[in-house]
């Protein structure tokens, strides 16, 4: 037998496996379609296999309430309708899709954005205009207090971007079996929280009055924007009462101390661990507390988390609000299927059955209050009873939102940590807030 | 002799260079797959960063595009005391985590290089910190430092009756985070630096025995002269990549309390996630600046030492 008919016989030889790896890489550059490939380059038979999908990023928790609703839009456009899980914060999100928003690109059709992502994204041109997509009777749904803010974090320029489907509201968990017991009534003011806190308040056993999620980035913004609600400030111009709730937070952890000073480096979770470890007596919370302490069913009593309103400052009983919204990226890849999704998702017959199957979407639209009426839930009930007391406060605008929120976070705690005094740390603030020049 | 004699169906302009530019030709048509990789992803992004950092750009905001600004951005960066705190933290998290990581992985190597039972065990869980994600380690260590749930601050008072607070404290946090580092990557260390103890012969340290040294001396005159190009290799690669060290401070404290413990790549990542490419791009041409310095430095201790021989 001689070498060639050995090769032939054994394998291919080396011509004909260049030949055929040639031959396979200039079919499959003919399949994909020469004009796609030149405008979108190697990612175009993605862009190809999603035309009939639309791809949805939302956080994982909201999956099942959104995959519920979906048969019937799937049923009724012939789309099909992918989940990704979307990121938990706005810091995420722009860490996320910024870079491809940046080149033009877009991975998902229609995203969930936060407050502190979406105006960036809105002015920077990433996000498609939702005027012609949202039907008027949409919007009407949404009660009139929350039209300021929509202008301003859903909004530029005049034209709508996002859709909230979120109220996040700081709500004030107390324990009422602890004041029963004690025959105490919940602080109403900031003074009768430090009061009552003080009655509560071990903190050799590490037992507190009052406690808060504090680490940065933007955790201690959170906080410190609530208390700057109630004492009547603009936390973003470093007035005198931002000045006045930066001193209470700071006597509440060291004069006081009714307030761990350990809040400064924990996120929620620690923030829970220690309510649900029956270490604290009240504290403000996100709506989804509610759900995480109820899902500790061994330790969930009804009288261990009551809702009460915020303890009044010098501006009285205030919580600002936000949350997260519809929004449709300018550049994705199923634009049609997009606008079909975002109007189905937030019409009026879809989002009770999105607030019903998750608290998060539990909004003060007239059609989610209308499909919750006559149910006895803690959230949706607390949320009536806040806006009758006239709690919400806008969330604190600067068009640098995320920028504004870092200054915030490292004025104060750079304050609560003595590294400042409180004047130095309020003209710091002012200082850089006025460097970024908007 | 016809090595590179071709067939005549092949006989194309190629085969009328000679064989020296045929060399050349075929030695530029291997290296174009390296070239163009490193051209997209080096040469460009720098070339683009540096372009960047001489201008003003927010897409947000600069809706015509980017606007040359000179170094404007470098100005800023002089008075931006984030920027400023954050190359001080910078700079003493790499040298004293690279220094600690160094001493302790050259003692950590001496242990594993005694002879003992269960040594490739030792070995083994020795290498354990440096498998563990840094994300978890600095996640776990965030908890661990904590006063109220953490178990550091909890032995230090019950052991030696210390009463410190580790994450809210400026200097005790930035201590904290130095300290996970060299937890971390002293294992990694000691592994290499292992491999460098094995390769010296015990006659030299018998000689010297012979010769009335003591262990100190043993150490000082052979065990680190035959280690240093190993000492040097090593303390470079941990200066250059601890430089560009973003994880375990963000996780673990988020930078603060204050910006305390914030470092240059937090904040150009705090930069370019508002958007501002350009001053974050100005920012990155300082860390550029700092790891050729570095990279210098550690070029003129490889000729000092003749690693590279």
């Amino acid at each position: 037998m001689n070498s060639k008919k050995e090769v032939s016989v054994k394998g291919m030889s080396r011509r004909t496996f260049l030949k055929g790896t040639a031959g396979s890489i200039a079919a499959a550059l003919a399949a994909s379609g020469p004009g796609q490939l030149l405008a979108k380059g190697i990612y175009a038979p993605t862009v190809i296999r999603q035309n009939k999908t639309v791809v949805l990023a939302i956080q994982e928790f909201a999956h099942d309430a959104i995959k519920a609703v979906l048969p019937d839009f799937e049923k009724d456009t012939g789309l099909t309708v992918t989940l990704e899980g979307g990121p938990v914060s706005g810091n995420d999100m722009l860490t996320k899709y910024a870079p491809a928003f940046a080149s033009g690109e877009s991975p998902v059709d229609v995203v969930s954005d936060a407050d502190d992502s979406g105006p960036t994204f809105m002015r920077a041109g990433y996000m498609l205009s939702l005027e012609d997509v949202i039907p008027q009777e949409t919007w009407d749904d949404f009660p009139e207090s929350m039209g300021g803010q929509i202008e301003k974090f859903h909004s530029f320029d005049g034209q709508r971007y996002r859709v909230p489907h979120e109220f996040a509201i700081g709500y004030f968990f107390t324990r009422k079996d602890w004041l029963d017991e004690k025959n105490l009534k919940a602080p109403t003011t900031w003074e009768e929280m430090v009061e009552i806190g003080k009655e509560f308040a071990d903190p050799a056993n590490s037992v507190w009055g009052t406690t808060d999620g504090l680490i940065k980035p933007a955790l201690l913004y959170v906080y410190v924007a609530y208390l700057t609600a109630q004492s009547g400030g603009d936390v973003f111009a470093f007035d005198e009462a931002t000045g006045e709730a930066l001193q209470f937070l700071y006597d509440m952890i060291y004069t006081h101390k009714i307030f761990p000073e350990d809040a400064l480096n924990q996120d929620y979770t620690a923030q829970n661990q220690l309510y649900m470890g029956d270490k604290v007596a009240f504290m403000r919370q996100w709506p989804f507390f509610q759900g995480v302490a109820e899902g500790d069913k061994e330790w969930f009593k009804p009288e261990k988390l009551t809702i009460e309103l915020p303890p009044a400052g010098p501006a009285g009983s205030k919580a600002w609000w936000g949350g997260w919204g519809f929004s449709i990226p300018a550049f994705a890849p199923n634009m049609d299927g997009a606008k079909e999704l975002i109007k189905y998702l937030t019409s009026n017959e879809i989002a009770p059955k999105l607030a019903e199957g998750q608290s998060w979407f539990i909004m003060p639209r007239t059609s989610i209050l209308s499909a919750f009426e006559g149910q006895d839930n803690p959230i949706v009930t607390a949320m009536g009873v806040y806006a009758e007391a006239g709690v919400p406060a806008a969330r604190p605008f600067h068009p640098r939102v995320a920028e504004a929120q870092t200054i915030v976070d490292d004025a104060a705690s750079q304050f609560l940590t003595k590294q400042l005094s409180l004047a130095d740390a309020l003209k710091y603030g002012q200082e850089q807030i006025a460097a970024l020049g908007e | 002799m016809t090595p590179l004699a071709l067939p005549r169906r092949l006989r194309t302009p190629l085969a009328r260079l000679t064989l020296r530019q045929r060399f050349y030709v075929i030695a530029i048509i291997l290296l174009i797959p390296a070239l163009a990789l490193r051209t997209f992803t080096a040469f460009y992004p720098f070339i683009q960063t540096a372009y960047l950092s001489l201008h003003k750009y927010n897409p947000a905001f600069d809706h015509n595009g980017p606007v040359f600004t000179g170094l404007n951005n470098f100005q800023r960066i002089a008075n931006d005391p984030v920027v400023r705190a954050s190359i001080g933290y910078t700079l003493l998290f790499v040298v004293a985590a690279t220094f600690l990581q160094l001493t302790l992985g050259l003692a950590v190597a001496h242990l594993l290089n005694a002879p003992f039972r269960l040594k490739a065990l030792s070995r083994t869980l020795v290498l354990i910190p440096w498998a563990i994600p840094m994300v978890i380690a600095a996640l776990g260590f965030r908890w661990m430092f904590d006063d109220q749930f953490g178990m550091i601050p909890d032995l230090l008072r019950r052991g030696l009756g210390v009463q410190m607070k580790w994450l809210i404290d400026p200097y005790n946090a930035k201590l904290a985070v130095i300290s996970v580092a060299v937890w971390k990557s002293t294992p990694f260390v000691a592994l290499v630096l292992l491999a460098g103890l094995q390769g010296i012969s015990q006659d030299l340290y018998e000689a010297a025995k012979v010769d009335g040294a003591t262990r100190f001396t043993s150490l000082r005159f052979i065990t680190i002269p035959m280690l240093m190009p190993l000492l040097i290799t090593t303390g470079m690669f941990m200066v250059v990549w601890q430089l560009a060290v973003f994880d375990l401070p963000f996780l673990m404290t988020g930078g603060g309390p204050g910006f305390s413990t914030t470092v240059i790549a937090q904040k150009i990542y705090l930069e370019s996630n508002s958007l501002n490419y350009g001053y974050a791009a100005s920012i990155g041409m300082v860390l550029v600046g700092i790891v050729a310095v570095v990279g210098a430095i550690g070029l003129w201790l490889f000729r000092r030492f003749d690693v590279s021989e």
